[in-house]
């Protein structure tokens, strides 16, 4: 509900405001929903001025309705894919990660999913030489780690430096403080921080649920009106700044033991793309191997259930040939 | 800025001639008004909309006469036969149908969507009906890659069969042409928020008197504001409906006015329990006055593989067939004289959109 | 883009309130002083106050830092040396400050040696490669025993006093005492999950007073919460909350926090096994999770998950010193001297 104020629009004066207020009009919608010859009368304003405003507030709050054609024509200007770095990975995602969508990575504890975010913060970094945001709800990002990363990359000390200056960090704990870095970036931080090398092509953020599921269940609503509150922003910024979101997610285990992503069924529409992570069970033996495997549950590009098994050493291994090239998205591919 | 002020001044005019004080037609405040408004935040997505609006604007006439009125009601293409594998025998939405499509996370309710957008905005020799749609986006969920994909195939698939030879020498330009005339049948709108999806609708009007071959309304989805508009509702149930009973009143009448169709998406917003087609989740939660407008309700679920043919499976590309989404319809039909019927029909997914088995 | 007055982190009735009488984003409030929107919204002036400050702070997108600025911020703090120089090596030099620990393992395999080990190992002078940091001990269990404290700190005085060779660590000498010692342990007993819940409330308070605190132990996390079995979901989310207060803790106060844990039996078809208590979604709240198992009758610690490091196993034992590596009788003097030194 927008509440209807003094200078709003030209023609809606004091007087104007007061005698629809005694008609029961106090907002945007009230006005608009209304017969507007029947409240000039009421009013006693003509109907022409009424009518204008009716108008101009109508065009100052609508969406406004583009072409599908003009939208196609912009999005294949504006879609970039990331590559992850991992061809295990960039396989499930048809080749990386898609600007303008949220991608999301399930796992339980220790199944990589930060490693993977690490992985694809210094590749978007290094390789594509674009600004990264990771915020980090966990705790768990240290730079040394991704130095570690660099460091298997390139051994230029001043290209570890510029891509470590490349990745922007944001630590916070609650939701209501990611809240608040998610609009400070739609209103002007994605800028502020492409500031200095590329722009920012990619957010990270790792975990998306530490802070939105200790809120959930219960009986409030509240904890659910603000994880739509976050998947809106994150989808706005998404599109409208084109950038990837990068989205980490728990996992629960339903009744019958199967591993589903955390969050529920409202937050299921949300992502895009979302891949479950997975340890590879080996022999029931004491060691514990870096192999994992990745499924991929839900594509709107893909065949879904898809399987590839990767090593989390691949970043911090010897990872040769990863070609890093920037690749446009081509029509109807 | 130009352009909106004489739109708007335009548009003043012509609202003012049922006025009985007719006598003093005087643009000028409203003139005034708008060069004010134009010099506003409105971007040049504004100005484009402005724009296409003027057109359609210099289209309707100051007062409408008897064929005027008859055009805007009867040239809307009917959409019954929009897909007949979907609903009981033809049992197809008519002129002022709701259709919504319901079902959790990954039961083909998107593909469901591409594929019914894509028939409409198809030309008819590719199997299409074009006809215009306006795409009501409230969950930023249209990816337009993929609809462009769907298009892509079937525009293809049109042509070699019109042709009979597989390998028709079509030039680059022309496919591309064809797909662009598509896309320019439909529009797009974002919305952010229920209240921003009311105005809209409200600003839809216009596109909608103004254009006759727009017949089709999708919107994905009805439920998007659901849990927001429950939160700033506080504890009453009737604050918390508010705005989407506005909405949904408001499509009411805009489906008998203008005789459109509205396929709508609802996500299921709980977890099934106790099997896949408990009654529990599959309950609608939506306000009654949106409840009331539908009239066909789509129930998307997802079929198990069949382990036969999960066993034949072979690559990549089977493996996308092998999943089988079911849907059952459910309608209550206003113009067949209030009867129900039902239908359940599969269909899997392909690289070119849905394919019904 | 506009931001929703919903957003902001306000109490649930004034944003109806606020909803009600038509604002819905931070743009409508922008040009209201506080009476102007209490009289609007049918909120108290307080209220009215507190919505306007909300307004105008929220959106400033928190600080951002470049990964090199916390690299090298990182390079300039110290870890908590565990006296066990094989899993020293494995965590990068020992417990890392500013993150959170977690250390499970079946009872009696050394899960309380080990914080008792931290809490006396976090006040070792500078100059011998320590933080020099005061502890604080949340005890769940009553498992605080002092005798083993004084017992461990005596160790860790007597071994320093050997290793002290230049002035500065001979003047470190004179403070780095049993007493000292106890006095920087500030023990608190939680007897439910209520009490151990209230005192994290208190904390960032306390901890705003005393910078000197470097660690956090919290033993255990697992009995307070066991109490609350019959509503798992509830014990959930509670814990998931405690979770990010904890990180949130570890990381604005630059404080190592350490939590134990027990362990459970998971069955997989026939077989059963022993997993982390608390369940699934509890293992994404420490940073890194350490455990603790007997091979035979030789004990081990294994790093389970970790941002930063591989996943290793490192041998120990427990002595009446405390918590020391493995075979410690073999190992030469100067390579266990070196890791908490340099």
């Amino acid at each position: 509900m927008v509440i209807l104020r003094e200078g709003m629009c030209p023609g809606l004066d004091e007087d104007l405001l007061r005698s629809l207020r005694a008609a029961d009009i106090r907002t945007v919608e009230d006005l608009v929903s209304s017969d507007s010859e029947e409240l000039a009368q009421k009013c006693s304003v003509s109907y022409k001025a009424l009518f204008a405003i009716r108008r101009v507030l109508l065009a100052q709050h609508t969406a406004f309705p583009v072409s599908g054609a003009d939208l196609y024509e912009e999005l294949l200007s504006s879609t970039a894919i990331l590559s992850t770095g991992n061809p295990s990975l960039d396989k499930l995602l048809d080749s990386g990660l898609f600007t303008g969508e949220i991608t999301e990575l399930s796992g339980g504890p220790g199944s990589g999913k930060s490693q993977v975010c690490f992985g694809a913060a210094v590749h978007i970094s290094h390789h594509l030489k674009q600004s990264v945001i990771y915020i980090d709800t966990t705790g768990g990002l240290t730079a040394s780690r991704l130095l570690q990363m660099l460091r298997s990359e390139t051994t230029n000390t001043d290209e570890q430096m510029e891509a470590l200056q490349r990745i922007r960090i944001v630590r916070l704990f609650d939701v209501y403080a990611l809240l608040d870095c998610l609009y400070g970036l739609c209103g002007g931080g994605l800028q502020q921080a492409s500031v200095g090398g590329g722009s920012v092509k990619a957010v990270i953020v790792d975990s998306v649920s530490a802070v939105i599921a200790p809120l959930l269940g219960g009986k409030q609503s509240e904890g659910m009106s603000l994880m739509t509150q976050v998947a809106g922003v994150l989808k706005t910024m998404a599109k409208d700044f084109s950038v990837a979101a990068l989205v980490t997610n728990h996992v629960t285990r339903s009744g019958s033991g199967d591993v589903q992503p955390g969050l529920g069924v409202s937050w299921s529409h949300v992502p895009r793309t979302r891949i479950l992570l997975e340890r590879v069970e080996t022999a029931p033996s004491v060691s514990r191997s870096s192999l994992r495997s990745a499924t991929l549950i839900k594509s709107s590009r893909q065949p879904c259930c898809i399987k590839e098994e990767f090593d989390l050493r691949w970043w911090s291994g010897a990872a040769g040939g990863a070609s890093g090239k920037r690749k446009l998205d081509q029509a109807g591919s | 800025m130009f352009q909106i002020v004489c739109l708007i001044s335009k548009t003043v005019w012509i609202h003012f001639v049922p006025i009985p004080d007719r006598t003093e037609p005087d643009k000028r405040p409203g003139t005034a008004l708008l060069r004010a408004a134009g010099t506003g935040s409105e971007s040049d997505r504004a100005r484009r909309a402005a724009e296409e609006e003027e057109e359609d604007e210099a289209r309707v006439e100051m007062s409408e006469s008897g064929t005027q009125l008859f055009a805007r009601l009867e040239a809307r293409r009917c959409l019954k036969d929009i897909e007949p594998r979907l609903f009981p025998d033809d049992g197809g939405p008519d002129h002022g149908e709701v259709v919504e499509v319901y079902g959790p996370e990954g039961t083909g309710k998107t593909e469901l969507l591409y594929h019914l957008l894509s028939r409409c905005v198809l030309p008819e020799a590719a199997g299409g009906l074009e006809v215009d749609v306006v795409f009501v986006d409230t969950d930023y969920s249209l990816d337009m890659l993929r609809l462009v994909s769907i298009l892509d195939t079937r525009l293809n698939k049109g042509r070699t069969t019109l042709k009979g030879l597989s390998t028709s020498p079509s030039s680059a330009g022309s496919d591309e042409a064809a797909l662009h005339l598509c896309l320019s049948r439909l529009l797009v709108v974002h919305c952010s928020s229920s209240s921003q999806l009311l105005l809209t609708l409200h600003f839809l009007e216009t596109t909608l008197s103004s254009r006759s071959s727009l017949a089709l309304l999708l919107i994905d989805s009805m439920s998007a504001f659901y849990w927001s508009d429950r939160g700033e509702g506080g504890a009453s149930i009737s604050k918390q409906e508010e705005k989407l009973s506005k909405s949904s009143e408001l499509l009411g009448r805009l489906l008998r006015d203008y005789r459109i169709t509205i396929f709508a998406t609802c996500h299921a917003i709980r977890r099934s329990n106790s099997g896949p087609s408990s009654s529990e989740t599959d309950r609608p939660f939506l306000c009654r006055p949106w409840q009331r407008l539908v009239t066909h309700r789509l129930l998307c679920s997802r079929q198990e593989a069949d382990p036969d043919q999960a066993g034949s499976d072979r690559g990549d590309g089977e493996q996308r067939r092998r999943r089988v989404f079911r849907v059952h319809c459910t309608s209550s039909s206003l113009s067949s004289t209030g009867t129900k019927g039902s239908r359940t029909s599969s269909f899997r997914v392909t690289d070119g959109g849905v394919e019904f088995i | 883009m506009r931001r929703p007055l919903s957003s902001l982190n306000l109490g649930t009735n004034v944003k109806v309130k606020l909803g009600r009488a038509g604002f819905q984003f931070t743009s409508d409030l922008q040009h209201l002083n506080p009476e102007q929107l209490s009289q609007e919204a049918g909120v108290s002036q307080q209220e009215a106050l507190q919505v306007l400050q909300a307004a105008d702070t929220g959106g400033g997108g928190g600080t951002f830092l470049s990964a090199l600025e916390l690299l090298q911020k990182e390079e300039g703090s110290r870890s908590i040396v565990t006296f066990c120089s094989q899993l020293d090596h494995a965590l990068g030099g020992g417990l890392p400050v500013g993150k959170t620990t977690e250390i499970c393992g079946v009872p009696g395999i050394g899960k309380t040696q080990l914080c008792l080990q931290l809490a006396v190992d976090v006040q070792l002078p500078q100059c011998f490669g320590g933080v020099e940091g005061q502890v604080i001990f949340l005890d769940t269990e009553g498992s605080f025993l002092l005798q083993r404290v004084v017992d461990m700190s005596a160790a860790a005085v007597r071994h320093c006093s050997m290793l002290a060779e230049d002035e500065e660590q001979q003047v470190a000498m004179t403070t780095f005492t049993v007493e000292n010692i106890l006095s920087n342990i500030f023990l608190v007993h939680c007897r439910d999950y209520v009490e151990l819940l209230a005192e994290l409330h208190l904390l960032p308070a306390f901890l705003q007073e005393r910078t000197k605190i470097r660690l956090l132990i919290i033993d255990s996390v697992t009995l307070p919460f066991l109490q609350l079995f019959d509503d798992l979901s509830q014990r959930t989310r509670l814990l998931q909350g405690l979770g990010q207060k904890l990180i949130a803790i570890a990381t604005n106060h630059n404080i190592a926090v350490v939590i134990t844990n027990h362990m459970t039996t998971r069955l997989r078809g026939a077989h059963s096994h022993l997993v982390p208590a608390l369940g699934d979604i509890w293992g994404h709240a420490p940073t890194t999770r350490l455990l603790l198992e007997w091979e035979g009758s030789q004990r081990l610690a294994s790093i389970l998950k970790s941002p930063g490091h591989m996943e290793t196993t490192a041998q120990y034992q427990i002595t009446c010193e405390g918590f020391r590596d493995a075979a410690q009788s073999e190992q030469p003097q100067s390579k266990r001297s070196r890791t908490f030194t340099d």
